[in-house]
């Protein structure tokens, strides 16, 4: 029995398994997040006046920017996980992560200003639209959050036992979920705002 | 990760941008059977992107890429459920 375990190839490497744990977890994510959009996609099927009542006081060219914003957060998570794991420079990690956590707050930042906007012409959470947009972009919006604590705890939680070249699955697996929160905004951006 | 292979991050950040203006600029367009393909389409190809060289599914085990399509094809009822309960609820 052990030999055949032993002869059978492995879809992983043993040290991985917290990786594969992320994964596992993101596939929930995706079941979750496809779930609140599909909410909003019915909001506006079974509705005809999104246009007039909702989108008219959505500002395009802001969200845009905050879209840009996320996405370039993203470029430097893969920037600090090249740093340690091509370059094991600790320096830049931490430099890449400082830029991760910034950006990170300013799309908060726009994100706040967005609903303020928003409760000031009268979309609150208890409108047709606002209901499902506050929901879905409040859930995404503390996603991003959990995910700069998680920033921080990676710049600061980790001086006893710091980051190489060998040892690096904790920023992977920090870079896996940001990108899937980028994806989940790529995603809403579309659906909420541009169609 | 292996770190044999090495993406162009610099060229998939540039892409990914790029499309985001893109995006904008054609929501401004009025004729809808050119704007919801054209947006869906940039859509899927940014998300694409974003699993294939941010999170290196292009390059680590299938086992996470099939993961993630596990969680695509758990959401297939739910669609077909909104989809049947549509004709019901709508006036």
């Amino acid at each position: 029995m052990s030999e055949m375990q032993a002869s059978s190839p492995a879809p992983i490497a043993e040290h991985e398994n917290t990786k594969l744990a992320m994964w596992v977890f993101l596939g929930g994510e995706v079941v979750f997040f496809v779930s609140l959009i599909l909410l909003i996609i019915f909001t506006r099927l079974t509705h005809s006046d999104y246009e007039a009542q909702f989108r008219s006081h959505l500002s395009i060219p802001v969200i845009a920017l905050n879209t840009f914003v996320l996405v370039t957060s993203s470029y430097f998570v893969v920037r600090a996980l090249e740093a340690i794991s091509f370059k094991d420079d600790r320096k830049a990690l931490r430099n890449n992560l400082i830029m991760v956590i910034v950006l990170g707050f300013l799309f908060l930042a726009g994100q706040a200003f967005e609903w303020t906007s928003l409760f000031g012409e009268g979309v609150n959470l208890a409108s047709t639209y606002g209901s499902p947009f506050f929901t879905v972009t409040g859930i995404h919006g503390t996603h991003v959050f959990v995910g700069i604590l998680w920033a921080i705890y990676l710049m600061f939680g980790h001086r006893r036992m710091p980051f190489t070249k060998e040892n690096h699955l904790g920023i992977e697996n920090f870079g896996l979920y940001w990108h899937f929160v980028d994806i989940v905004w790529i995603v809403l951006f579309t659906v909420i705002y541009l169609i | 990760m292996q770190t044999a292979k090495r993406p162009n991050y610099l060229f998939v950040f540039i892409a990914l941008a790029g499309f985001t203006l893109i995006e904008t600029l054609v929501s401004y367009v009025q004729q809808a059977a050119i704007k919801l393909p054209t947006l869906i389409v940039l859509s899927v190809v940014k998300a694409v992107l974003v699993l294939l060289y941010f999170m290196h599914l292009k390059f680590d085990s299938k086992l996470f890429s099939y993961l993630f399509i596990a969680g695509c094809v758990l959401v297939i009822p739910l669609i077909l459920a909104m989809v049947l309960i549509m004709p019901v609820i709508t006036p």
